[in-house]
């Protein structure tokens, strides 16, 4: 009997599908097209600089690879040539992951050099090697389309070590020892196919090694990678590094292999069954004549499993069978109602099919994983393998199973970027991938502008430049794809998906699944740290506000979809109003509404958002398409006015007591807070004085007490009470906000009093443009000019090494006097309205070392972000709250209501 | 209770091969015919099932007398009947013909057409399974007969228990397609977890007489293999299904671990290259539509992949309950020994050799069995142990009510015993 030789059971992750049949005429196209390739290579290397041949849109409009690649940021790899490109060739899909570095961004002006110096930062106290920044892409291909992923290694040479690589020579051939990490069954199969198009060598790589080492680096260094999938809701977990083993791996491929994983290269596999979703796809396509896999998932969304699986309430009646907790609607026999005499197999709906299918196979995953991990006393169970691919449906199944089963005690975690374990374990599993220790605040995932479309799916050949982004996105929309947010968007139409792996015929979503996650660059940026003087930075959360909470995500969609006309106007003016800044606009605009479409379709596409994301996500937008500052001449003009004014305000502060003028200023700081272009309020009130006038109006309506007011107690911390004189803070963080009145009338006077009683001032401001906020670049001009009228600051600027240029004159001026403590100025690391005290740039980290005074400023960084945040130090939080939604949730106040929120360091 | 007397086992070759499928046990029943209700039901989601008792010369007005046998027990003499417990299926979508088959033989007035008196208001017929509930309404309508429900897992338990502890040889391993009868120590038999494999599967942990708790189950189950098998066969019964995937050829559809690895063994993680990496795994070729396949070996897949599957699960839950024997019972099974074969397998597998599946002889029947022991006065209860073996007897035959049932389902064997009134 055959069965007797046979063993049972289980799985493995991939899929051989591929009949003998088809190899034949398959490699006789191969070969045609390897030698159209060869020719593609060699003329495209002549032209590598950007005149790439031009992608035929009308049938590929949406193949483009939008991965973002920002020329002004991306420079030669520096160090060494090793392969930048790892594959996982599965049997429907190929998963690549490929990095591109890119140099920091530090700069070697000067000032910034004298700052670190000052901050320590040169003096051997940091790693001693160095990493290099970059970025880890992730992309995916359908496996009987490998020449789609071919060319696209091709054409960006990752094969050879990117295009940023100095080491790449058009000219010259391959190098014979060329090799690239993969793992998957493919990886054996199409070795001779990447020699001959490539040359380039297959290193395979052992797939559950690979696994492993991929869900190791994933659940370690990407925060909330995991996430529980109950009843349609999407939970991200934070898990703690420390307990992160053992776990359970659960992959589910063609067959599911079941892991137990101790540790980093500690793993065994326990268990599996070779029910996965080979079997689903296998016997749902004998089954339903559907002709993809995802095909069959969508088909299963409009199913209806009560039609084919035998309940236990079609058993009992329609009772429950309450005695062994079975109720009427569990699922007693799948399939079970098939055995009806008088219905054949077309007498059943496809849909309901798919679902009972689907139904089955994951419940069945769920039970038998459960009961594993139940056996080797593990408490967390991650599943993964291209059978999920974040398919609502199979992860609530899966997710229930282990929930009924375990009676609640097990919880089925998945995670978002569960498709590439394997790819990005092979990737690991280079000698010199330099990820090795690289730690979650040094990651920062961005989502460029083709995200929203392919939600994570296939990629297609690459879209280069800026140019054919604006091209694509306009095709798009040519073709009737009117991108509106917040609504989602409407079907593409004839547009055509022809590369993805969403059947176009279908057409009613871009997507097969709308919950599918989408995946994101990775932003290896090695000089993020973690802020130091956070209490708890394990507990740390920089949002106040949850956008989990539907009603919240949908008013700040409406709020920033209301604000865009105006912000792509102020960009395209910034840019010169040429008509290219206005195709750029327009691109921008589109393509923003795409990720808020995208997100209020499916609020976690993104993973965990928090509004200071959604605000980062606007700012990231602008600059791919190359609006570098679109405020650039608002902040200008505004803070030439503000300067302008600046004397007086200084005159009128040095007449007053210390009482007087501590509050004075902090009544300055509030109400200068209000120009702030992020506000609509706001910027209405522009139309209606100058600057000097209404930050006076807006001074003398600061009446105390305001609606949180712990002014008293951050005054007796400055000023003492009777006789006794406070010790003066050793140093002060001001996070600072906007550009114009609100730096230069509010903080600057604040952080001139600071230092006029001794205490060093750091000006904490944004790396990168984001609204009208001021930057760490513009800090030191404004400083300067200040400084022109203002001795105090003169000398502590130019202890702070912020006047490198100048002033040589002033100098013996200031030698009778003791030498100031400085003012300096540092970069926060981010390029948002919010921040995120998690990731902030080493600068930051080591100035904040020796702070004991944290002053945080405006709506973006004291209350949309941080407004619980504790630290170890003092903390001053300062706003004027100019949103009423926000005020009544935050304060139970109104717009305009301020927050003077002290809280000393316990 | 009597210490001496018992009843008695027997194993017969001599069986009917005729349309009828049934079983017999034998026994003696004592007490008033007209006062013990003689049929018990299982209405399962596919099968019913029925056991009925029939006494030797039932129905004669002389059969208190004449098949009496003296019996103490210290309290008095009760009369003994000797008789035969029958075994009976149909499927449940024909569960009119069920009914004309009680109705033809009286069973539910006791098997006596001569009684003449109308069915007793009263009348009541133990009955079990899901079908209990759905189908009372109809058994009032056709025979004016009440169902008094007794609940599944109680009946599969004392069905199991009585058939391990009264029948010798109950229980047998299958391998390779040995069978092997095992003696299962009564004082040894707690706790074993109980598989029944109906429509779906219920897994139970059995610690003692009435003693139980319904650990696990699946549903995927013999609905499932029925089910999905006629829709991608149009087989038209499933037996037909089952003889199918006797002949079939898994390895067309399933996918192996060495397909996937180009022949080379995944030794490394302990599997071979003729392992079903994914079954139905080939099915998804691009080129190859449900006609291309051929029945038998859809069959043999659908087969595999749900024999292995219910193995896995009750290996993994024997574990997790430190049970060292796993019997499987149920309709699916049927003494199918490809069936039992790939559940040995599995089990086999997963435990590395260290559990072992083991069947039992009336695997179908351990609900109607438990429900006919929920009468309370059958007595059969306190004379499991005292079971002898009978002479080959008669299985009863005639009538058609479904189709043969194939395989070598052990032996036309009836279970002679006395059962007798307390």
């Amino acid at each position: 009997m055959a069965g007797l030789t046979e063993h049972p059971v289980l799985g493995i992750t991939d899929i051989k599908e591929e009949s003998n049949e088809n190899k034949a005429t398959d490699k006789v196209v191969r070969e045609e097209e390897g030698e159209k390739e060869m020719a593609l290579i060699a003329g495209n290397s002549i032209h590598r600089s950007g005149s790439r041949p031009q992608l035929d849109l009308s049938g590929a409009a949406i193949q483009g690879n939008f991965e973002e690649k920002d020329p002004t940021i991306l420079l030669p790899n520096q160090s060494d040539d090793i392969s930048h490109l790892a594959l996982d060739i599965g049997g429907s899909l190929i998963k690549l992951v490929y990095f591109s570095r890119h140099a920091d961004r530090s700069s070697h002006d000067k000032r910034k050099m004298s700052i670190k110096e000052r901050l320590g930062l040169l003096n051997g106290n940091r790693r001693s090697y160095p990493i290099l920044g970059g970025r880890l892409h992730f992309v995916k291909f359908e496996t009987n389309k490998i020449n789609e992923c071919l060319d696209f290694i091709s054409s960006k040479q990752l094969h050879r070590g990117g295009m940023d690589s100095r080491s790449w020579h058009p000219e010259a051939p391959a190098n014979e020892n060329a090799l690239i990490k993969a793992t998957g069954g493919g990886a054996y199969k199409f070795a001779d196919l990447f020699k001959e198009r490539l040359g380039v060598s297959l290193d395979k790589e052992d797939e559950m090694d690979c696994l492993v080492a991929g869900a190791n680096f994933l659940l370690k260094a990407i925060r909330h990678e995991a996430f529980t999938h109950i009843e349609g809701r999407k939970e991200f977990v934070q898990i703690d590094h420390n307990d992160l083993f053992p776990y359970l791996l659960v992959n589910i491929g063609s067959g599911v292999s079941m892991i137990k994983v101790d540790g980093d290269g500690k793993f065994q596999r326990v268990s599996g069954t070779n029910v996965g979703g080979g079997t689903y796809w296998g016997l749902g396509k004998l089954l339903t004549k559907c002709k993809s896999f995802d095909e069959l998932l969508e088909l299963s969304q409009r199913g209806d499993n009560r039609t084919i699986d035998m309940l236990v309430g079609d058993i009992y009646g329609g009772m429950d069978y309450n005695k062994i907790g079975l109720s009427a609607s569990t699922i007693a026999s799948s399939f079970g109602k098939a055995i009806s005499e008088n219905k054949e197999l077309e007498d059943y709906r496809p849909e309901d099919i798919s679902l009972s299918l689907l139904r089955m196979i994951s419940y069945n995953i769920g039970q038998i994983a459960y009961l594993n991990a139940l056996r080797f006393g593990l408490k967390r169970i991650f599943f993964g393998g291209f059978f999920i691919r974040g398919h609502a449906y199979t992860m609530d199944t899966i997710s229930f199973a282990v929930h009924f089963w375990s009676k609640g005690d097990a919880q089925a975690m998945f995670l978002r970027h569960e498709g590439f374990l394997g790819a990005l374990g092979a990737f690991m599993s280079y000698e010199k991938h330099g990820l090795d220790d690289l730690m979650v605040h040094q990651l920062v995932e961005r989502f460029p502008m083709g995200a929203p479309y392919i939600g994570g799916k296939i990629h297609g050949p690459p879209l280069g430049d800026l140019n054919e982004k604006i091209s694509w996105m306009e095709k798009f929309v040519q073709k009737g794809t009117e991108i509106t947010a917040p609504v989602p968007m409407a079907p593409p139409g004839t547009t055509g998906l022809g590369g993805f792996e969403v059947p176009s015929s279908k057409g009613h979503s871009l997507r097969s699944d709308a919950s599918a996650l989408n995946v994101g660059v990775l932003h290896l940026v090695p000089t993020l740290e973690v802020f130091p003087i956070l209490a708890d930075s394990k507990t740390y959360e920089p949002n106040t506000i949850d956008l989990a909470d539907h009603s919240e995500l949908e008013y700040w969609f409406t709020v920033l979809s209301e604000h865009l006309p105006d912000l792509v106007d102020k960009a395209v003016a910034s840019e010169g109003g040429t008509d290219d800044a206005k195709r750029r606009g327009d691109a921008f605009a589109r393509a923003f509404s795409a990720h808020l479409a995208r997100l209020m379709e499916e609020p976690t596409a993104y993973g965990k958002l928090g509004l200071a994301n959604l605000l980062e996500l606007r700012e990231e937008c602008l600059r791919e398409f190359q609006f570098v500052d679109a405020y650039r001449s608002i902040k200008q003009r505004e803070n030439e006015a503000s300067l302008a004014v600046l004397p007086d305000l200084l005159m009128e502060l040095d007449s007053m007591s210390e009482e007087t003028r501590l509050l004075t200023l902090i009544e300055g700081v509030l109400a200068a807070n209000i120009f702030d272009w992020g506000s609509r309020a706001c910027v209405d009130l522009y139309h209606k004085g100058t600057i000097i006038e209404i930050y006076r109006m807006s001074r003398k309506k600061m009446q105390r007490p305001w609606r949180v007011d712990d002014f008293d107690t951050f005054k007796g911390r400055m000023l003492g009470s009777g006789d006794k004189m406070p010790h003066p803070h050793k140093r002060a963080l001001l996070f600072v906000d906007n550009s114009g009145a609100d730096i230069v009338l509010g903080m600057l006077p604040l952080a001139r009093e600071l230092l006029r009683r001794g205490t060093e001032v750091v000006l904490v401001a944004n790396s990168l443009p984001a609204l009208n906020d001021v930057t760490a670049m513009e800090l030191p001009d404004i400083v300067a000019e200040a400084a022109k009228h203002c001795d105090i600051l003169r000398r502590a600027a130019e202890a702070g090494g912020l006047l490198v240029d100048a002033m040589i004159n002033i100098q013996d001026g200031s030698k009778e006097k003791p030498p100031s403590v400085p003012l300096m100025v540092v970069e926060n690391g981010c390029g948002s309205p919010c921040i995120d005290l998690r990731q902030v740039s080493s600068e930051l980290a080591a100035a904040a070392k020796d702070a004991d005074l944290i002053i945080l400023e405006g709506m973006g960084r004291a209350l949309h972000t941080n407004f619980n945040a504790r630290f170890k130090c003092d903390a001053l939080k300062l706003a004027m709250v100019k949103n009423q939604r926000l005020a009544e949730k935050l304060i139970k106040g109104n717009i305009y209501d301020c927050v003077c929120r002290y809280e000393p360091s316990s | 209770m009597g210490p001496s007397d018992g009843d008695k086992v027997e194993g017969s070759s001599s069986g009917a091969g005729e349309d009828l499928r049934e079983c017999e046990i034998e026994g003696k029943m004592e007490g008033s015919v007209d006062q013990i209700s003689h049929l018990a039901l299982d209405i399962g989601g596919s099968l019913v099932k029925l056991v009925y008792f029939k006494g030797n010369n039932n129905c004669s007005d002389d059969d208190k007398k004449g098949e009496r046998i003296g019996f103490s027990n210290g309290s008095g003499t009760y009369p003994i009947l000797d008789g035969r417990l029958h075994f009976a299926k149909f499927e449940t979508s024909k569960i009119n013909e069920c009914i004309d088959f009680i109705y033809s033989r009286q069973l539910h007035r006791g098997g006596c057409w001569h009684h003449e008196a109308p069915v007793s208001e009263n009348t009541i017929i133990k009955a079990t399974g899901g079908g209990a509930y759905k189908f009372a309404d109809l058994f009032k309508e056709k025979l004016g007969v009440g169902l008094d429900k007794e609940d599944e897992m109680d009946c599969l338990v004392a069905g199991a228990n009585f058939l391990l502890k009264a029948v010798h040889h109950e229980a047998f391993t299958y391998m390779d397609g040995q069978k092997e009868f095992v003696q299962i120590d009564h004082n040894d038999l707690y706790p074993y977890l109980l598989v029944n494999i109906g429509s779906g599967v219920s897994m139970i942990k059995v610690d003692g007489d009435g003693k139980f708790e319904r650990v696990s189950g699946t549903s995927v189950g013999g609905g499932t293999f029925w089910g999905l098998g006629r829709l991608l066969t149009k087989c038209k019964s499933f037996d037909e299904l089952l003889e199918l995937s006797h002949r079939g050829n898994n390895r067309v559809i399933d996918m192996l671990v060495g397909e996937i690895y180009g022949g080379m063994e995944y030794a490394k993680i302990g599997l071979s290259s003729t392992t079903i990496a994914s079954s139905f795994g080939k099915a998804i070729s691009e080129n190859k539509e449900l006609e291309d396949y051929r029945p038998e070996d859809v069959a043999r897949s659908l087969l595999r992949l749900i024999s292995n599957n219910i193995g896995q699960i009750s290996y993994l839950t024997a574990l997790r309950f430190g049970l060292k024997r796993i019997f499987f019972g149920g309709f699916f099974i049927r003494g199918h020994a490809y069936t039992m074969d790939t559940i040995s397998v599995a089990v086999h597998f997963w435990s590395k050799g260290e559990a072992k599946a083991m069947f039992l002889r009336h695997e179908g029947f351990l609900g109607a069995l438990g429900a006919f022991m929920s009468y309370e006065k059958h007595g059969l209860d306190d004379l499991m142990l005292r079971l002898e073996r009978f002479p080959i007897s008669e299985t009863y035959s005639g009538g058609k009510i479904h189709s043969p049932l194939p395989g070598d389902f052990n032996d036309h064997e009836s279970i002679e015993c006395r059962v007798y009134a307390t």
